[in-house]
């Protein structure tokens, strides 16, 4: 699940970003828009009270019109002017000056060149400094008819404290506003990934075979109407699976039945052939070699029927297996004895035992050896059992006919398979595919090769744990 | 030889080849097309028949039913003819109480070796009269069982009522008591008793001693007479 978590990291990153963005310039010229206007307002009050000041305050105290600083001090302004919370400076003009607070020594000096210039020409000047470490606001003008020029110091430390504050709440709001674009993306990645995933498991379930499986439809945005196009189209593979196993099912069906059908009368065949077989000598010349080639041909329909109806039962899963311990080194001497007493079999000393069906073995040893013996005649055909291997014995087969082209190797136990397509009688091509079901259902599997010097080697792979890895009935699926 | 033999199977071509097969082999045939008929041939035959070959798919009467219901009065050697061999078909063919089963199809020969050894069961009973005779003192005995090799009886020591056993299961009690506490295996079983040289069908061997089993132990479920040797075979109790 690799990339869900991309698409979810891809869509908060967005939104995040986004949100952060906004929220910084929206911040930012907010502060700034605030900040400019609070000084503005700072301004225009502190010019409108110096300008009063100026003109109604100051005259009202009546002083000389040389005042000495004894005569400003009386008078009293700078107490006043501080009641109002607002420093004052008063200069008398050269170097004389009168302070409402000693933190205010060099305020004149730090002042920028223009202002005590703009105030000495009769204009209000002002400037922002910081005045005993506190921000403040430095308005001055020049009393009129006189020579006194008075500078207010205003502290403005609010601007800075309310700015402050209001970066504070933006920084704030910023981090809620991320905070949520963060939960925003995880509910939107849910809201599209979810269904996605269901998809996913439905899949993997339709995958399994689960032919019924569907991707739940719960809305009408692009992803409903994909999950509608994918169901349509698991309806149209389900139906034409339906269809093809019908079909099959039908002619396996059809097969089984007609080996069924034929039994009777082969039953009938076989065992007048028996009887015709035992009085060919007594047959005039001219029938007699009619009746050898009839005699030949019920045999060989009789092959063909029987392996028509073990491949059917096969097919109908109707084949139980009947475990039992078995003697692998017995069990393979008496097939041989019976069916190829001219093969080689180098036994091992020792019995080798294993679980499993014994007719089945039988049965596969038997049509590995008629194999050989129809392709490689009696001769040089050696069996082998190897049982040094921890977890699997094998049975080989091996003859010295002219073995099977490489490219035809794997297809030797598929049904009706002949090597030699003009080879016309011989068995059926059914005896290797039926070799194949009973060792599929013992837990194993048939393999072929060719051998060094020419010949084909058939082998019978076992799992030593067979009675384990087995369940009958359901050993098919190998 | 000239032994009777009752062949009950429907369709007229297998029965008329295999009547042909029979006789040339020197055998008394009689025929029968359906089960019912079959049974009724069977019950009404004087002398009775000596071997009964049995269909097992058959109109009116099914062969299994004709083989309950013979058993149910006779010892007598009972065939089956069987269409699958690897099916439960052969299993309930015996357990129904058929001494030995053909597969269908089958050689006319094959189905007379099948035959002749179902037949000698017993007369090698007659061959063993005669052993028996020169040590009649000491009567075969298995647990507390008797057998009577002259008589082919079996009694049970509390009990004077014979055991009625087919002539397959005298012959398998009689081997097995003679070996006790010897492992016999299935397949020389196979080939003692029912005349197999070679790959013989072990279920023979065991639906018999199964059959057996129910008739002469006391607990079938837990036989003391007559014991399973896993992956070796049967042997009977010291």
């Amino acid at each position: 699940m690799r990339w869900p978590r991309g698409v979810r990291a891809r869509l908060a990153g967005a939104l995040v970003l986004l949100v952060a963005v906004t929220a910084v310039a929206l911040g930012v010229t907010t502060t700034v828009f605030v900040e400019a206007r609070l000084r503005q307002q700072a301004l225009a009050d502190a010019a409108a009270q110096a300008t009063f000041d100026l003109t109604v305050t100051v005259p009202g105290r009546q002083l000389p019109d040389e005042p000495t600083i004894d005569d400003v001090i009386r008078s009293g302004l700078t107490d006043t002017f501080r009641r109002r919370n607002v420093e004052s400076v008063i200069d008398l003009g050269a170097g004389e000056t009168v302070k409402s607070s000693d933190d205010l020594s060099d305020l004149l000096e730090r002042l920028p060149a223009d202002v005590p210039a703009r105030v000495g020409r009769g204009e209000l000047a002002y400037a922002w400094l910081d005045v005993a470490g506190r921000p403040s606001l430095v308005v001055g003008g020049l009393v009129p008819g006189g020579d006194l020029a008075v500078y207010f110091v205003r502290d403005v430390a609010e601007i800075d404290a309310a700015v402050g504050q209001l970066r504070a709440v933006l920084l704030g709001g910023t981090v809620v506003l991320v905070v949520v674009a963060l939960l925003l993306a995880r509910s939107l990645a849910r809201g599209i990934l979810l269904p996605i995933e269901e998809a996913g498991r439905t899949a993997e379930r339709i995958e399994r075979g689960d032919l019924l499986a569907r991707v739940p439809v719960t809305s009408h945005d692009e992803f409903g109407t994909w999950a509608d196009r994918f169901n349509r189209m698991t309806d149209t593979l389900a139906e034409s699976i339906r269809r093809l196993e019908a079909a099959q099912h039908q002619n396996r069906r059809f097969v089984a039945d007609v080996s069924h059908e034929l039994r009777t009368p082969l039953t009938a065949l076989v065992a007048e052939a028996s009887i015709l077989r035992e009085r060919l000598d007594d047959m005039p010349v001219e029938t007699r070699r009619t009746a050898e080639l009839l005699v030949d041909d019920v045999g060989r329909l009789r092959d063909l029927v029987e392996e028509l109806m073990e491949l059917s039962r096969f097919d109908a899963d109707a084949e139980e297996v009947a475990l039992e311990q078995v003697d692998l080194v017995k069990l393979i001497e008496t097939v041989r004895t019976s069916r190829s007493p001219n093969a080689v079999f180098r036994a091992p000393p020792k019995p080798v035992m294993i679980e499993a069906d014994p007719r089945r073995l039988e049965r596969i040893l038997g049509n590995f050896l008629d194999n050989a013996r129809e392709h490689a005649g009696d001769k040089g055909v050696e069996i082998e059992l190897d049982a040094s291997r921890g977890d699997q014995i094998i049975v080989a087969v091996s003859d010295r006919g002219p073995g099977v082209p490489e490219d035809r190797l794997d297809m030797i136990f598929d049904r009706f398979t002949k090597v030699d397509p003009s080879r016309s009688g011989g068995s059926s091509g059914l005896g290797l595919a039926i070799a194949a079901e009973h060792a599929a259902l013992l837990g194993g599997y048939l393999q072929a090769m060719n051998r060094d010097g020419g010949g084909l080697r058939l082998e019978l792979v076992l799992p030593t744990a067979v009675a384990r890895s087995l369940r009958p009935g359901d050993a098919r699926a190998t | 030889v000239d032994a009777r033999i009752l062949l009950v199977e429907d369709d007229p071509s297998i029965r008329e080849v295999t009547a042909i097969g029979l006789r040339n082999a020197g055998f008394t045939v009689e025929a029968a097309a359906d089960g019912r008929t079959g049974l009724d041939r069977f019950n009404a035959a004087t002398p009775p028949v000596d071997l009964v070959l049995l269909d097992v798919m058959l109109p009116r009467m099914d062969g299994l039913e004709v083989a309950r219901e013979i058993r149910r009065t006779s010892t007598v050697p009972i065939v089956m003819l069987t269409a699958r061999a690897d099916t439960i078909d052969v299993v309930v063919g015996l357990e129904a109480g058929a001494d030995d089963y053909v597969r269908k199809p089958f050689e006319v020969p094959e189905l007379v070796a099948r035959v002749r050894a179902a037949l000698r069961r017993g007369a090698g009973a007659r061959r063993d009269q005669a052993a028996s005779d020169a040590s009649a003192e000491t009567p075969l005995r298995l647990g507390p069982l008797a057998i009577d090799l002259a008589g082919r009886s079996v009694t049970r020591d509390d009990s004077t009522d014979q055991i009625a056993l087919t002539r397959t299961e005298f012959d398998l009690l009689v081997d097995l008591a003679r070996h006790p506490g010897q492992v016999i295996g299935r397949d020389t079983l196979l080939d003692r008793i029912w005349g197999y040289d070679y790959l013989g069908d072990s279920r023979l061997v065991d639906v018999a001693i199964g059959r057996l089993r129910a008739k002469v132990e006391a607990d079938p479920g837990a036989p003391e007479l007559i014991l399973t040797v896993r992956g070796a075979g049967y042997k009977a109790a010291r």
